[in-house]
């Protein structure tokens, strides 16, 4: 869609379909970008070698419910196509570093569009002893150069109850592989060392028909839409975002500064670009679409999550470009935003601004360089060369195939 | 001996007694949160470990933000904090497809601009018309609401009294502090008319000149005073039609139709808690229902207490407030009853 | 994690000789030292340990039974972005105690605590006045970097032309020009040419108005026809061209009537010029008569009117100027305005001024790289000519820039509404004091007077 305003248009917006990083003649990136990192080029820096799965672990899956391919986890779906059609993927695994296996385990939904998780286990389980037995490369190392993709609300515990993910813990098959997945939280079960964090998937083309010019000026000092109670699953209050979101809208609902409430209006993107704060509390869950909203439309995101790891934090120093607030510390949120010095502010925004950073939080179809689907690439090359400990000796065994609950040993 | 030390009251250890002791299970408790440092030191994240980003930017340099000719001419940069400023709460309603509406709201929202902050604008608008709109609020730079109602309405009248009682709810809602006015599209303001309404406590009144096109009167309608008191009311409207004649009917009035009290929708102005803090102005909260009709509400306070009723200026000789009424008509084909003389 | 008793017996070891058995015992010492540190460490670690389980355990309530409802689609009018994830489930049973210490070493708990929390609110409600003037200082601050990184790169200065006169609504109409002035973030000089010479009420306008401003006086008084008005207005502004011409004066020149109302893309669209450029104007053609007749049909001119029309450039596929778009002034045939307070509709000119601008140096004597297809200012408006609209200044039309998309959309708007002319409002009043009440001599008379000239 021809942007209006052409002129003023923003220098990561091409007119095609999808982003590409144009520099306008008018706006030079600004320096001090968090960019060159984010621009590695990952091919010719590893090898991927992608397994042929039944269609019943991915295509099938997809058939059933093509809702998959605009939730929030669509990144399993997405990442699967990108490898299939990457210069990094080789047909002979002999020179593989790294073995994907394409299994949906997060697109099993609920009439209304909810994945649920009780098979997923399964699932991953079946997919892992099919590449077992059909090829020796799992055995030699376990899954220590194996990555998979678990988008799910607590990634490999594959459970969306906190406390039943950390009571199942990560999938014992899965203890030596790398993990690529949204949730990501300091010391707590469902994050294994050495796993990748990335954000959660946004449809790009939903956002870029909501760009406005950017000098439209931001008179929102602080900009929130979404659930403070989650009246259905905790009408009290106090469990749902661990009383984070009702600390915000208690605190802060007389408060001019704050434009935020429960409903969505039409104008969601585009208030998003007027406003100089995004809230990006927790939810059920620590991690949430805001950040990446909030990066594309250039809104300093205020990360209230504790302990939370966000995506590809290995590459983006993302306490340079958002604003970190314990959940103890909201009710004086108002105090924190308004003692930052303004040129920080400034600086965060050309942090925001810069094409990079946008780029390396979405996963646009076709890919473009610098994307997400690079970074994570970047992320898996970064982990090599593998530690010699990596390899078995022959017949050496480590994982416990009976290992977890009992029901995850039923077959799928 | 090591196994003894770990039970002394470290900070960390009191800290997380104290959060013990204050944990109670109603829902909205007080907690005291301890007094934050000025710039809370964000989390540490995990550690960069490859071309870290971090050296790349200490090097960065000023990007060629001085060379450009600094376009703005007003560069004053005052001490922020110097002299906080009460909220004002500006509530405009604009009329279905009314064809001058974009000229209207773009004159008035570069008027508010010029009014020093914070200042909140509350647009109020039948959904149908809000994209356009929207789009020309955010380039005006004004800290606003732009809130939208479904219903439709063939009656202006009722459409305003809708619209009024929409911004009202949500001041109510959000339990907003400042001082609330109605400003019609159609005003035009001398800028030192807000600065006068932000010192209102309780209630405001002023005169508002009435004018219409190709007309030759001039009526002023507002209160007379003496020393910012209220000393007597129009007691009869001499000239043709009253507020409420142009059918641009944000110039409805307010106050019972008793012949009393008739201030223009937009000759006065209000403290906004008496919606949400009633008692606080000495209202006993058993008043008739009126959560519906907040706008009925105010009208009624306002005649009941004309004490609290600060005229601005004192002796309200000066006009800040002009009404251009411009006949538009418009597409909608309505029935008006004309509650003319 | 077991404490461990570090106090290893002091061996005796063969000491050979006084030398060897003190080294012995020093290094003996050295030992047991060492050891108890150690012992202190992982003692202070084990009972931090025991502590935070033996607390953490007593602090989580047994939670309601959560029964966990879909909540997908916050209701929302159009978007559908969903926020939680959430799916059908049983009932779950409260939950279980945080499970035991991860066996490896250096894993210490999250102090991250699943289960319910207090929600915290701080005791003083209201927003802390200080803080708020300060987050619309960092507002302001960013919307000015937002202006200078995203905005005219080395703009120009704009010259601004208004010709006005004293009058009912004169105070009116200029408040809103003024208004929309003083937000150009560029620099700027009004010039005000005011027919029937310079008086009081407009010099106090622009006193107060901490604009740079030039105000001209023009020896004829406005004419009451408005056709009359239009040719005087012309004749104001080409008096204000040639005091540009003669003091040189540098910039963009606009037009803007004193009852104009421009949108600010307006200011930021005309630094595009390079020598003329046109944009469109909304035309606000009313009725005039402000005595409104219920229950009237949609009149045909009415229809004519919706959405507001436009003047302007019209431009081919390509972008170039072909034609203007005008007001079509058909159904107004008989129904038009002859004299200014006529309860009848005012008709716009065929293009208006207001609708163009211009390169200052197009009206200088010399000026380097000055188009050859410009009249020289002397020459023109000589003898009687009346100007129609600026392009009387040019020999050929052909090279006006289209500008603001090619006309697309209208930039600013025309209106023209006055009172009837024989309305005075009492000459010597300033600005916006209408001191009426004085006329009158009684403060506390009755207040609405109808002031009846």
């Amino acid at each position: 869609p021809q942007l209006k305003g052409g002129e003023l248009m923003p220098y990561w917006l091409r007119k095609g379909r999808s982003w590409v990083v144009i520099q306008d003649k008018g706006i030079k990136a600004p320096s001090g970008s968090a960019g060159d990192v984010l621009e590695d080029d990952p091919v010719g820096r590893l090898k991927v070698f992608v397994y042929e799965l039944p269609s019943k672990y991915n295509r099938k899956i997809l058939q059933k419910d093509p809702r998959c391919l605009t939730h929030m986890f669509a990144a399993e779906i997405f990442m699967h196509r990108f490898l299939l059609s990457s210069p990094v993927r080789t047909l002979n695994p002999e020179e593989a570093d790294w073995f994907y296996t394409p299994v949906y385990t997060t697109c099993d939904l609920t009439p209304n569009g909810l994945p649920l998780p009780f098979k997923s286990p399964r699932m991953m389980r079946s997919a892992i002893q099919l590449i077992s037995m059909n090829w020796p490369y799992w055995n030699r190392t376990e899954g220590a150069d194996h990555f998979f993709v678990v988008p799910h609300d607590f990634g490999a515990c594959f459970h969306y109850q906190e406390e039943k993910a950390i009571e199942r813990g990560i999938l014992h098959l899965l203890q030596r592989a790398t993990l690529v997945q949204t949730f990501g939280q300091r010391n707590h079960v469902c994050l294994k060392d050495g796993s990748i964090t990335i954000p959660p998937y946004a449809p790009p083309q939903k956002m870029q028909a909501h760009l406005i010019p950017p000098d439209t000026p931001r008179s929102i000092f602080v900009y929130f839409r979404g659930l403070f109670y989650d009246v259905g699953n905790d009408p009290e209050g106090g469990y749902y975002a661990r009383g984070a979101r009702a600390s915000v809208w208690e605190n802060f609902k007389n408060n001019p500064l704050f434009d935020i409430s429960t409903e969505h209006p039409a104008t969601y993107y585009e208030d998003m670009q007027r406003a100089v704060f995004c809230l990006c509390p927790l939810g059920w869950a620590p991690w949430s679409p805001r950040l990446v909203e909030a990066v594309i439309f250039g809104c300093i995101p205020v990360v209230i999550a504790d302990d939370i790891v966000l995506p590809f934090a290995d590459a983006i120093p993302w306490e340079e470009i958002g604003v970190f607030v314990a959940e103890k510390d909201v009710p004086n949120l108002d105090s924190i935003l308004t003692s930052i010095p303004t040129k920080v502010i400034l600086r965060k925004q050309r942090l925001l601004a810069n094409p990079s950073m946008k780029q390396a939080m979405l996963f646009p179809q076709p890919a473009q360089p610098g994307d997400a689907f690079h970074q994570i690439l970047n992320g898996l090359a970064r982990k090599l060369p593998h530690a010699e400990k990596a390899f078995l000796k022959p017949g050496e065994k480590i994982l416990n195939w009976t290992r977890g609950p009992v029901g995850d040993l039923k077959p799928w | 001996m090591g196994f003894f030390t770990g039970f002394a009251p470290t900070s960390t250890a009191s800290l997380f007694s104290r959060q013990l002791i204050s944990y109670r299970q109603i829902k909205n408790l007080g907690i005291s949160a301890e007094a934050v440092k000025a710039t809370e030191k964000p989390v540490e994240p995990a550690s960069l470990n490859n071309r870290s980003l971090m050296a790349e930017m200490s090097t960065e340099n000023q990007t060629t933000t001085e060379q450009l000719a600094d376009a703005d001419p007003k560069e004053e940069d005052s001490d922020p904090e110097s002299n906080p400023r009460n909220l004002l709460i500006v509530i405009t309603t604009t009329r279905s497809n009314d064809r001058f509406r974009e000229f209207f709201l773009t004159r008035l929202a570069h008027t508010l601009r010029l009014v020093p902050p914070p200042l909140l604008w509350i647009v109020v608008e039948p959904h149908g018309d809000a994209p356009k709109t929207a789009e020309m609020l955010r380039k005006t730079g004004i800290m606003y609401r732009h809130l939208t109602f479904r219903e439709n309405f063939t009656d202006p009248e009722a459409e305003a009294h809708h619209q009024r009682n929409v911004a009202l709810s949500h001041i109510e809602h959000h339990r907003l502090t400042g001082i609330v006015h109605f400003a019609g599209i159609s005003n035009i303001y001398d800028l030192q008319l807000f600065e006068e309404i932000r010192e209102i406590e309780v209630f405001g009144t002023w005169p508002v000149a009435m004018v219409s096109a190709n007309r030759k009167r001039v009526m002023v309608e507002g209160p007379s005073c003496r020393s910012s008191k209220v000393v007597g009311w129009p007691v009869e409207d001499l000239s043709y039609g009253t507020t409420n004649d142009a059918p641009n009917t944000d110039t409805g009035s307010v106050g019972k139709a008793s012949k009393a009290t008739r201030i223009n929708i937009s000759g006065f102005a209000f403290n906004s808690s008496i919606l949400w803090d009633p008692e606080r102005w000495g209202r006993p909260t058993s008043v008739p229902d009126t959560s519906q009709d907040s706008f009925k509400f105010v009208q009624e306070v306002i005649v009941e207490d004309e004490t609290k009723l600060r005229c601005i200026p004192p002796d309200s000789s000066k006009i800040m407030l002009w009404h251009l009424h411009i006949p538009r008509v418009i597409p909608l084909l309505f029935r008006r009853n004309q509650n003319r003389r | 994690m077991a404490a461990y008793r570090s106090s290893p017996a002091l061996s005796d070891g063969g000491g050979a000789d006084g030398m060897g058995k003190s080294q012995a015992s020093c290094f003996w010492l050295l030992l047991h030292g060492l050891c108890c540190l150690i012992s202190l460490v992982l003692g202070f670690r084990f009972s931090r340990l025991v502590f935070f389980l033996l607390f953490s355990t007593t602090t989580l309530y047994t939670s309601a039974p959560v029964l966990r409802a879909t909540t997908t689609t916050t209701t929302t009018t159009t978007t559908t972005t969903r926020t939680e994830t959430l799916t059908l489930s049983l009932p779950n049973h409260p939950p279980l105690p945080p499970p035991a210490v991860h066996s490896v070493p250096n894993r210490t708990r999250s102090r991250v605590v699943v289960g319910r929390h207090g929600i915290r609110i701080r005791p003083w409600p209201h927003p802390n006045p200080t803080e708020v003037m300060r987050a619309h200082h960092i507002i302001d601050q960013v919307q000015r970097e937002q202006r200078l990184q995203y905005g005219v790169k080395a703009p120009r200065p704009l010259i601004v032309v208004t010709p006005t006169y004293v009058r009912t609504f004169q105070a009116l109409h200029l408040t809103g020009l003024l208004h929309s002035l003083l937000l150009v973030p560029y620099r700027l000089t009004w010039i005000v040419v005011e027919a029937g010479g310079v008086t009081n009420e407009t010099a106090a306008i622009l006193a107060r108005s901490q604009l740079n401003f030039l105000h001209i006086p023009f020896p004829e008084k406005m004419p009451t026809q408005w056709a009359e008005r239009h040719k005087m207005e012309a004749r104001m502004r080409l008096h204000a061209l040639r005091a540009v011409r003669e003091r040189l004066l540098d910039g963009i020149v606009v037009f803007a009537d004193d009852s104009n109302i421009h949108s600010m893309e307006f200011f930021d669209e005309v630094q595009k010029v390079k020598w003329m450029g046109a944009v469109s104007v909304g035309i606000l053609a009313h009725s005039g008569n402000s005595e409104p007749t219920p229950d009237r049909q949609f009149r045909e001119e009415d229809k004519e009117n919706f959405p507001v029309p436009i003047q302007g450039p019209a431009c081919n596929s390509s972008g170039q100027l072909v034609g203007w778009h005008t007001f079509n002034s058909l159904p107004y045939r008989e129904k038009s305005a002859t004299f200014v307070g006529e309860a009848a509709t005012v008709l716009p000119r065929k293009l208006e001024w207001a609708g163009f601008v211009l390169n200052s140096k197009l009206l200088w004597k010399e000026a380097d790289k000055k188009p050859n297809w410009v009249r020289d200012l002397d020459a023109v408006g000589k003898y009687g000519e009346e100007l129609e609209d600026p392009l009387a200044l040019l020999k050929d039309e052909s090279f006006v820039e289209p500008l603001g998309n090619c006309g697309k959309k209208a930039l600013l708007w025309w209106l023209r509404v006055e009172a009837r002319s024989d309305s005075k409002f009492p000459p010597g009043s300033n600005s916006l004091t209408y001191l009426i009440v004085e006329i009158t001599g009684r403060l506390d008379l009755i207040f609405t007077i109808a002031y009846f000239g």
